[in-house]
């Protein structure tokens, strides 16, 4: 389900502003890292859950405000090194903040402990998390399906030039874009703190994951990033449970099969 | 005298020769390989146009290829290029060949996550690539009865493939082999109209900058006796790019000036400060958005301002 | 074109001679004793590396940054927990620097690439790790091991633990897939038999886990009578985490075999720490008159007491200047050879160096965390309530020839 809310941020913002995000897997980890300085700060994890996520939504607002927005036109080799060179300053920058250590974070006193699902215990927080995050992907994609600006935002995947030439603002397009984008990085971030628990390179591999979802879904294609999404968690897991080592390989080997015999991803139209 | 420095062949030869007075050998091989490195790239990125980042994909399976051989078979030295070619050019061919019939943002994205997928293979696969701590104990066996163990010996060698290597870019850039890429790069649609099956030629460039990355990886390896996990990680696919890009992607030298100032900026900064990556992610920043076109550029323009102001 | 070419090349030309600079030539110093302590200060262990240092420091400061009456040139250098680095940066210190002694890294599979630099080169190397590698299959006469074997360390934690529990007889283990974690694994099966305890399950996982919850359902599944972890670090906090929060522990003990310490038990609550077992190199309330003095002095300067990273660094120095000083002498050979059979009274107890394996042979600690009501202070976290040194049986011994210069 997290991989879910990554491929649907980085979709969004690959889908729209066309531009290979590499620090989308900093942003996730700025939005952890932010939780705990929230949660640290007022001293109630939900309050914290929701402000971190603004927090990124804000970062990338700045973000796109001073650099990107002046790179729509440079390139995609010189939109990497941006954000490729983004992605070093915010790994960093948690390091210089918050230290080198691992972090932990734990879930709110009362998604503490398991629950006796009859064939398994599960953990409580670990349930929440699926929840909430369900409800998210679902929420997004109500925006993006119903709601008008939704549907510009759609539009503005398919055909950039049409939709400004109808008159609307495309530049704000992409500033929302992109700050939505973020946030939703932000908020599996700040989820998952709880669970694996902090650490400066968070980022990086949750990046080559959201890239896989992006891919396999196809790129532009919101709801097939959401499907890809769950595809690779599931596979991820059945995988997990007989040989654990693959585990993470297994989400590569599936892209590039399906790749090999649709190479626009499972649901791609380009 | 004078028309013998704008030779750039001359000038590059007296660079090999006076580069280990100032560093230290190792070093000095180092920038070399990277170089090597670097000129594979950008046939593929500033000759035919496609941002590869995956690059260390082609690096660091040559080197755990010939690694593994020369460590375990003790294979010559010779055969061990051979090998790094041909894993290299292989593992391009089939990365090559899932990636080129994407483009753009794609094509980006696909390179980086099959960058990835071997990246944990060789993370996971602990019993031959030794996992996170890398492959160590790989020799540097002799070659025609020249030991290679002296750091300044093996770094002739090395500096004398790279110019050799130099060379055979040269030569591949210049002919049609190379027109037609840069055909490509500047438009694909009408390349194809004219008849070249540009998929079919990017995957040549693939294939033949793999091969080159290849070579490089395993005189990593051999330099410095081991294979380590992050030869075939992201960071080094970015390095690369980060360093063709700063010399200027637009020449054929522009990968080996990068060379020079990123392995020089590494070694130096990295000693000093910890967070030294912070300053790389700032340069990359500062260089995207002012200096495009790289220490070429910059000295260009820093050069026709002052000839004006000369002229003012 | 010409012109770029020309300019091309005068940058070329600039860098190459004026800015890169690390002189080639070794400085001719020759009354120094350059030491070099390859301390993380990036990657998975970059909160180590600087404790090392401190360890490190204070040992050589101990001696007034002299030995033999010559000076001692202390260098650290960042080896990033990468092989690639960590062996990079020790040639360099080694050739550019002169170092001929070097202590560290704390990842034991670094310090493994890493000592076959030092082999290569011909310099002394000392460290820490779980890896019994280093005085086992891949000995050779240049590196020595300061961790306890594998092997006292089971003994120490079964024999001990079933002393306290006679009858948690039936164990699940939860193992970090590596060589060390093997080791260790296999003589906790070997001492285990003694005492009739039943493996119901042994899990291993990768290095670096944090998603500990199939590993925990599964070892639920088994109900056992004691869940044993073999792993350290991050690894481990998050593994005793997971447990408790599936509600395994404090109904049943959970063992952490070979552990940090005091750097981990800190990240726990006291909650967690509830029935936690741990077997560790060191604790800082060790008995001993050295650690007693050591910890005073490490309160004092840092403001909290000594963990396992500090300790060991602080102790491997110690270690290696008394073989200087019996060896009389700075040269490497002559100091391996005193190092070889020696035997002090140090930080840990009774502390000598097996000539045939390189390994040193001392007392491991076995602790019983503490519930929140007994704790006195916030560091207060455990007891120590036994030690044992029994070293490796000579059967198992995997170093038959350490070799020679």
């Amino acid at each position: 389900m997290l991989y879910a809310l990554m491929g649907l941020g980085l979709s969004l913002i690959t889908g729209i502003l066309n531009i290979p995000n590499f620090a989308h897997g900093a942003l996730f980890a700025v939005g952890a890292y932010l939780l705990v300085s929230a949660v640290n700060a007022i001293g109630n994890f939900w309050i914290g859950l929701l402000v971190a996520p603004l927090g990124v939504a804000l970062l990338g607002l700045a973000i796109e405000y001073a650099g990107i927005r002046r790179l729509y036109a440079a390139g995609h080799d010189y939109q990497l090194l941006f954000t490729f060179g983004l992605s070093l300053i915010l790994a960093e920058g948690i390091i210089l903040i918050w230290g080198p250590v691992g972090i932990s974070q734990l879930p709110p006193p009362l998604l503490r402990g398991g629950v006796d699902l009859g064939f398994t215990f599960y953990p409580k927080y670990r349930l929440f998390v699926m929840v909430v995050a369900g409800l998210l992907v679902l929420l997004t994609w109500l925006f993006l399906e119903k709601t008008r600006y939704g549907a510009i935002m759609r539009a503005g995947i398919e055909n950039k030039e049409m939709v400004s030439l109808l008159g609307i603002d495309i530049q704000r397009l992409f500033t929302v874009a992109f700050a939505l984008g973020a946030y939703l990085a932000g908020i599996a971030g700040a989820l998952t703190a709880p669970i694996r628990g902090l650490s400066p390179g968070m980022g990086v591999d949750m990046l080559g994951i959201a890239f896989v979802v992006v891919a396999l879904g196809g790129l532009g294609n919101l709801l097939g990033a959401i499907a890809a999404g769950l595809i690779i968690g599931v596979a991820q897991a059945l995988v997990a449970a007989y040989w654990t080592e693959a585990s993470t390989v297994v989400i590569f080997a599936v892209m590039a099969a399906v790749l090999l015999v649709r190479p626009q991803g499972l649901f791609g139209i380009r | 005298m004078r028309d013998l420095l704008k030779h750039p062949v001359f000038l590059l030869a007296a660079a090999v020769i006076l580069l280990p007075l100032a560093v230290r050998p190792a070093i000095a091989s180092e920038i070399w390989i990277f170089a090597m490195f670097g000129l594979g790239l950008n046939l593929i990125l500033g000759y035919t146009g496609l941002l590869s980042f995956g690059q260390s994909t082609f690096f660091g399976s040559a080197a755990y290829v010939a690694g593994w051989l020369l460590k375990h078979y003790g294979i010559n030295v010779v055969f061990a290029l051979g090998i790094g070619a041909g894993v290299g050019a292989l593992s391009a061919a089939v990365v090559g060949y899932l990636c080129v019939q994407r483009s753009g943002l794609y094509f980006i994205m696909l390179t980086f996550a099959l960058n990835q997928m071997f990246y944990f293979i060789a993370y996971q696969w602990t019993t031959v690539t030794g996992g996170e701590d890398g492959m160590p104990g790989v020799p540097r066996p002799a070659l025609f009865g020249i030991d290679f163990k002296d750091p300044l010996t093996y770094y002739a060698f090395v500096s004398l493939l790279f110019l050799v290597s130099l060379w055979v870019m040269k030569r591949i850039v210049e002919s049609p082999l190379g027109k037609i890429l840069q055909a490509i790069r500047e438009n694909e649609v009408r390349a194809q109209a004219v008849g070249y099956n540009a998929a079919r030629f990017k995957l040549l460039a693939f294939v033949i900058g793999g091969a080159f990355s290849g070579v490089a990886g395993v005189l990593y390896a051999m330099l410095f006796g081991i294979v380590p996990l992050e030869a075939i990680g992201f960071v080094t696919s970015g390095n690369v790019v980060f360093a063709t890009l700063i010399g200027g992607s637009g020449s054929l030298y522009g990968p080996v000036i990068g060379s020079f100032v990123f392995i020089w900026l590494s070694e130096s900064v990295s000693t000093l400060w910890a967070r030294w990556p912070l300053l790389l992610g700032v340069a990359f920043v500062i260089v995207v958005l002012f200096l495009r076109g790289g220490v070429v550029e910059a000295w260009t323009r820093f050069w026709t301002w002052r000839s004006s102001k000369q002229k003012a | 074109m010409k012109q770029i070419k020309r300019r091309d090349i005068l940058i070329l030309g600039a860098l190459g001679a004026a800015g890169l600079g690390f002189p080639a030539i070794i400085r001719a110093q020759s009354k120094e004793i350059v030491i070099l302590g390859l301390w993380d200060q990036t990657g998975a262990f970059a909160d180590v590396g600087p404790l090392n240092d401190r360890g490190m420091k204070m040992a050589l400061e101990e001696r007034g940054m002299q030995i033999l009456g010559r000076p001692i040139k202390y260098i650290t250098r960042d080896g990033g927990t990468q092989a690639g680095t960590s062996t990079r940066r020790a040639e360099e210190a080694i050739d550019g620097e002169g170092a001929r002694f070097m202590i560290g890294p704390w990842s034991s599979g670094v310090a493994l690439a890493v000592s076959e630099v030092a082999k290569r080169k011909k310099v002394l190397h000392f460290f820490s790790g779980g890896t019994e590698d280093i005085s086992g299959a891949r000995c050779h006469r240049y590196s020595f091991q300061w961790a306890a074997s594998p092997y006292t360390a089971a003994k120490t934690v079964v024999d001990n633990f079933m002393k306290a529990n006679p009858k948690a007889k039936r164990w699940h283990l939860l193992v970090a897939d590596y060589a060390f974690g093997w080791s260790l694994e296999k003589y906790v099966k070997e001492v285990g038999k003694n005492h009739g305890l039943e493996f119901v399950g042994a899990d291993r996982h990768p290095l670096g886990e944090r998603e500990f919850s199939n590993y925990v359902q599964k070892a639920a599944a088994n109900r056992p009578d004691a869940v044993a972890m073999i792993n350290f670090g991050g690894d481990a906090v998050a593994g005793a985490r997971e447990i408790f929060n599936f509600g395994l522990t404090p109904k049943i003990p959970l063992i952490m075999c070979w552990s940090s310490g005091v750097e981990e038990l800190i990240q726990l609550t006291p909650e967690i720490r509830e029935n936690l077992w741990v077997g560790s190199n060191f604790y800082y309330t060790a008995d001993t008159p050295v650690a007693k003095e050591f910890v005073k002095n490490y309160r004092a300067k840092f403001g909290t007491a000594p963990g396992y990273a500090p300790s060991a660094a602080y102790s491997m120095t110690r270690l290696m200047l008394a073989g200087f000083d019996k060896a009389k002498s700075a040269e490497v050979q002559d100091v391996i050879k005193a190092l070889e059979g020696i035997e002090v009274n140090d930080l840990l107890g009774r502390m000598r160096v097996d000539p045939a394996t390189h390994q040193t042979l001392r007392p491991y600690f076995f602790l019983r965390c503490k519930g929140k009501a007994q704790m006195k202070d916030p560091l207060d976290l455990a007891d120590v309530i036994a030690t044992g040194d029994t070293p490796l049986p000579k059967e198992y011994a995997a170093c038959k020839d350490i070799g020679s210069f």
